[in-house]
C-alpha cells in the first residue's frame, strides 16, 4: 500500500523542514509556506492528513482549514500553532473543524501519534466521501431526535424549544444528575451545554458523551472564555461547535440544523464517526470523574433493562 | 425653595453661630451716659462696639473708641450726658446675616472692615438683631478651617499621587501581559522546531550507532582469520538492511541542515529574552546614554507579535547621537504607539517610522495608514482613560503614559490624524539634557 500524504503549511521554513523529517519515512510529505498553494494541493492530490498553522500573513490556519472542508472533505484536519488565543481557537471548532488543536513547542511522538491515527481515519473516510452523501441519507428513514440541553438556566432550552418545537424531544437537564439520567435514558443526538452549572465544571460530561454514543454532537453555549480549556475540549470532547451566551436565534438554529444533519449523516455512514475520536482524557480528576460517570450510567441503564 | 439649599444654610448657620456673642442689645432712646456706664460692666468688657437696637432691627453700634474720642473733649459729658445714644451711633454698622458660609461673611468683612479695629461687626438672621461678632474670632475660625482644607487638600493630593502610580502599574501591567503573550508566541515557533530536531537527532543517533556498531563488527571480522564465510556473509545482509532501513547519508544530510535550523532558532530564542530583559526593566533606576534607533529596534522585537503578518513597518533612521534618557520608559512610548497603530489598521497596514536630528532636539515619527481618529476625538486621546476601544482591548491609559513620560523628559508629543487616510504621532525629546531634565528623570524613576 502507498504512504498515506501529509501537506504541511507554517510561515516559518524551518518548522516545516523539522516536521518533514519526523514523517520522512512513513508519509509522503508534501509542504509549503503559501496557504493558496496548499489549496491548490489539496484540489489536485489526495491528502489524508493537513496540518497547519494558525498565524500566518496570507490566511489564518482556521480560514484554510474551513476551505480544506469544502474542497477535501476526507482529509483529516490538525491545527499546530504556538498562539493559544480565544478567537483562533474558537475558529478552529466553528469554521476548521479541527480533528486536534496541537500547540507548539510540541512533543515528536504527540504529533506523530495524532497524524497516524488521522491518517487511519481519513484511509478510511476516502471510500465513504467518494458516493454522493445527501443521496444515501435522503434514503434513511430516522426516529426523532433527541436534543439534551444542560445548562442551570432555562433560557436556551426556550429557545431551542423555539427553534425545533416539536420535530424534536427536547430535554432540559439544569444539574449533573439530570444530564446523567437522561443521558441514560435514551441515546441524544444533540447535545447543547454550558460549560458551569454554577460553580461544577461540567466539561468532563462533555468529555464523556463520545464514549456513550460516538455519533452524538455537541453545541457548547457559553460565556465562559478560557482557551487552555477550549484546546481540551476540541482535543477531547470533539465538541462541533463553540457558541458565545447569550446565543442569538438564528446562530442556534443555524446550527443546531447542522448538527442534527450531521447526527443523521454519522447514523448512516458509521464510518465517518472516527472523525471525531477523542484523544485520552488529560486532567486526572477528570478522568475519574468520568469514568464514575459511565459506571452510573451503566449501572442505571442495566435497572432500566431488567 | 429647594430642600438642598436649606440643607446648606443650616450648616453655614452652624458655623456661623459659633462667632454669635448674644450680648444684650441697647435701645436707641437710652442716654449717653448711662451707655458709658454699660461699658464698665464687665459683662462687657470684650466688645469694642455694643450694638443699639429696635424692635429686633439693627440700628446701629456705638463704640468704645467713639466715647473715649468724645469724653476727651472738655464738658463732654456735661454736654451729652443726658441725651439719647441714637443721635451718637454709627449708623452703618458692618452686618453680617447668619446664613451664609464662613468664608463669605469673612469675605464681607475683610472688605468692609475699617482701620484701626474700632467695632464689632453685628450677626443678624433675616435682618433681627442676633448678636455681636468679633472680628478676632472670625479670623480664628477661618485660620483652623484653612488648615483643615490645607490637610484635605494634602490628603487629596497624596490620594492622587497613588492612584496615579496605581495607574500606571495597572497600563504596565497590561501592557506587558499583552506582551508576554506574544513574545511567549514568538518563542514558541522556534522552540517547536528546535525541540523537534533534537528529538529526530537523538533517534537518528541511536541507528547510526547500531550501524555503526554492524560495520565495526564486520570489519573486525573481516581481520578474524577465523571467521566463517557464513558470518561475514550474514553480517553483510544485515548491514545491508539496516542501509535499507536508514539511508544515512541523506539522513545525516538532511540533520545537518536541521542542526542549522536549531542553532538559528536558539539565536533567536536568545534575541528575544535579551529584548524581553531589556526591556522590562522598567523600574531599573535608570537613566543612560542610549541611542534613541535602538530603543525603536528593542520595542518593534517586542512588539512583533501585534504588527507581524498584517504590518509593514518602513524604518527609516537616521544617524542619532547618543542621549541621556530612560530608555525602558521611551521603550514603553514607542510600544504604545506601535500598538494603538497596529490596532488602528487591517490588512495591508503601513507603519513608517522615521528618526532625525536637529540642532538641539531628536525627532520621532510614528505614521500609520489606518483608520485615524475623529477630530472630536483629537483633544482628548492623551486623557486618561480615553479609549475607543472594548473592554479588555484598550485601558485608555497607553498615550497618557505616553505623555507624560515624554513631558519628564522635557520633550513635547503631538498627534496629526485624518480620518480613512492615517495617523502620525510626533515626538521631539531634547538632546542637551541639563540638570533639571536629569533630575526629571529620577524624579520618573521614583513615580513609575
Ligand atoms: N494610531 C492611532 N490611530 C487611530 N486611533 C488612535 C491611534 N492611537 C491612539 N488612538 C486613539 O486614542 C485612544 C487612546 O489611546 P491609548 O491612550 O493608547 O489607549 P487605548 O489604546 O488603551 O485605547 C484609542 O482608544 C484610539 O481611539
Ligand atoms: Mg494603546
Amino acid at each position: 500500500m502507498s504512504k498515506p500524504t501529509i501537506l504541511l503549511i507554517d510561515d516559518e521554513e524551518r518548522i516545516l523542514r523539522s516536521l518533514r523529517m519526523l514523517f520522512l519515512s512513513n508519509y509522503n510529505v508534501r509542504m509549503t509556506t503559501d496557504p493558496h498553494e496548499a489549496i491548490r494541493i489539496l484540489k489536485t492530490e489526495k491528502v489524508h492528513v493537513i496540518v497547519s498553522d494558525q498565524r500566518m500573513p496570507v490566511m489564518q490556519g482556521s480560514e484554510l482549514l474551513r476551505i480544506a472542508r469544502d474542497t477535501s472533505p476526507a482529509t483529516m484536519r490538525i491545527l499546530l500553532t504556538g498562539y493559544s488565543d480565544l478567537d483562533a481557537s474558537i475558529a478552529s471548532v466553528n469554521e476548521g473543524e479541527v480533528f486536534r488543536y496541537l500547540l507548539k513547542p510540541w512533543l515528536a511522538d504527540d504529533v506523530k501519534s495524532a497524524v497516524a491515527e488521522a491518517a487511519a481515519i481519513a484511509e478510511a473516510s476516502f471510500s465513504v466521501h467518494s458516493v454522493d452523501l445527501k443521496s444515501v441519507q435522503a434514503g434513511v428513514e430516522h426516529k426523532k431526535p433527541r436534543v439534551l440541553i444542560i445548562d442551570s438556566e432555562e433560557a436556551t432550552s426556550i429557545t431551542v424549544r423555539e427553534i425545533l418545537g416539536v420535530r424534536c424531544e427536547i430535554v432540559w437537564a439544569y444539574n449533573a444528575q439530570m444530564a446523567m439520567e437522561e443521558l441514560a435514558k435514551q441515546d441524544v443526538s444533540v447535545v447543547v451545554s454550558d460549560l458551569m452549572l454554577g460553580e461544577t465544571n461540567v466539561a468532563y460530561i462533555l468529555k464523556t458523551i463520545k464514549q456513550l454514543n460516538p455519533q452524538t454532537q455537541c453545541i457548547v453555549v457559553t460565556s465562559f472564555n478560557d482557551t487552555s480549556r477550549l484546546i481540551e475540549l476540541i482535543n477531547q470532547a470533539q465538541i462541533s461547535r463553540y457558541l458565545p451566551k447569550p446565543v442569538g436565534k438564528n446562530l442556534l438554529a443555524r446550527n443546531l440544523e447542522s448538527m442534527l444533519e450531521r447526527f443523521n449523516l454519522l447514523r448512516s455512514q458509521p464510518a465517518l464517526q472516527n472523525r471525531q475520536a477523542v484523544a485520552p482524557i488529560s486532567d486526572d480528576h477528570e478522568k475519574m470523574q468520568s469514568g464514575n460517570f459511565l459506571g452510573m450510567i451503566g449501572r442505571l441503564r442495566a435497572r432500566v433493562a431488567a | 425653595m429647594g430642600q438642598d439649599s436649606t440643607g446648606d444654610k443650616e450648616v453655614f448657620a452652624r458655623e456661623m453661630l459659633a462667632l454669635v456673642n448674644p450680648i444684650e442689645s441697647i435701645a436707641p432712646d437710652r442716654t449717653v451716659a448711662e451707655v458709658a456706664e454699660l461699658f464698665l460692666n464687665p459683662d462687657y468688657a470684650k466688645v469694642l462696639s455694643l450694638p443699639v437696637v429696635e424692635n429686633g432691627l439693627p440700628l446701629g453700634v456705638i463704640s468704645r473708641y467713639r466715647f473715649m474720642d468724645m469724653y476727651l473733649k472738655q464738658f463732654a459729658r456735661e454736654l451729652h450726658g443726658k441725651r439719647a445714644i441714637r443721635h451718637y451711633i454709627n449708623e452703618k454698622p458692618l452686618l453680617v446675616e447668619l446664613d451664609q458660609p464662613l468664608a463669605e461673611a469673612a469675605l464681607h468683612v475683610a472688605e468692609h472692615m475699617q482701620f484701626p479695629l474700632t467695632e464689632d461687626f453685628v450677626i443678624t438672621r433675616h435682618g433681627k438683631y442676633l448678636g455681636v461678632g468679633f472680628v478676632m474670632d472670625l479670623l480664628k475660625a477661618m485660620e483652623v478651617r484653612m488648615r483643615a482644607n490645607t490637610e484635605e487638600l494634602n490628603g487629596a493630593y497624596s490620594r492622587l499621587k497613588s492612584s496615579q502610580l496605581a495607574l500606571v502599574q495597572s497600563e504596565k501591567m497590561a501592557s506587558l501581559g499583552q506582551m508576554v503573550a506574544g513574545v511567549a508566541h514568538e518563542i514558541n515557533t522556534p522552540l517547536g522546531y528546535v525541540q523537534n530536531n533534537v528529538a529526530i537527532g537523538q533517534e537518528l543517533f541511536v541507528q547510526v550507532r547500531e550501524m555503526i556498531a554492524g560495520y565495526e563488527a564486520l570489519v573486525d571480522n573481516l581481520l578474524n582469520e577465523q571467521a566463517t564465510d557464513e558470518q561475514i556473509s550474514g553480517q553483510m545482509a544485515q548491514i545491508a538492511r539496516m542501509r535499507g532501513e536508514l539511508n544515512a547519508h541523506e539522513m545525516l544530510g538532511e540533520m545537518q541542515g536541521l542542526m542549522a535550523d536549531s542553532l538559528y532558532g536558539i539565536g533567536q530564542i536568545s534575541e528575544l529574552v535579551l529584548n524581553l530583559k531589556n526591556f522590562s526593566r522598567m523600574d531599573a533606576a535608570a537613566t543612560e546614554a542610549v541611542n534613541l534607533n535602538s530603543c525603536i529596534e528593542s520595542a518593534l522585537n517586542i512588539g512583533r507579535n501585534v504588527l507581524k503578518n498584517k504590518v509593514e513597518v518602513i524604518k527609516e533612521l537616521g544617524d542619532l547621537p547618543r542621549m541621556t534618557c530612560s530608555p525602558s520608559h521611551l521603550n514603553q512610548v514607542f510600544l504604545n504607539l506601535f500598538t494603538n497603530a497596529a490596532q488602528a489598521m487591517g490588512e495591508n497596514g503601513q507603519l513608517r517610522i522615521r528618526t532625525w536630528q536637529d540642532k538641539d532636539s531628536i525627532h520621532v515619527s510614528v505614521t500609520d495608514n489606518g483608520k485615524g481618529i475623529l477630530p472630536e476625538h483629537l483633544t482628548h486621546i492623551f486623557d486618561p482613560f480615553f479609549t475607543t476601544k472594548p473592554v479588555g482591548e484598550g485601558t485608555g491609559l497607553g498615550l497618557a503614559i505616553s505623555h507624560q513620560i515624554i513631558l519628564q523628559h522635557g520633550g513635547e508629543i503631538r498627534v496629526e490624524s485624518s480620518v480613512g487616510a492615517g495617523t502620525t504621532f510626533y515626538i521631539r525629546l531634547p538632546l542637551a539634557v541639563g540638570e533639571s531634565s536629569h533630575t526629571d528623570s529620577t524624579v520618573l524613576t521614583e513615580q513609575f
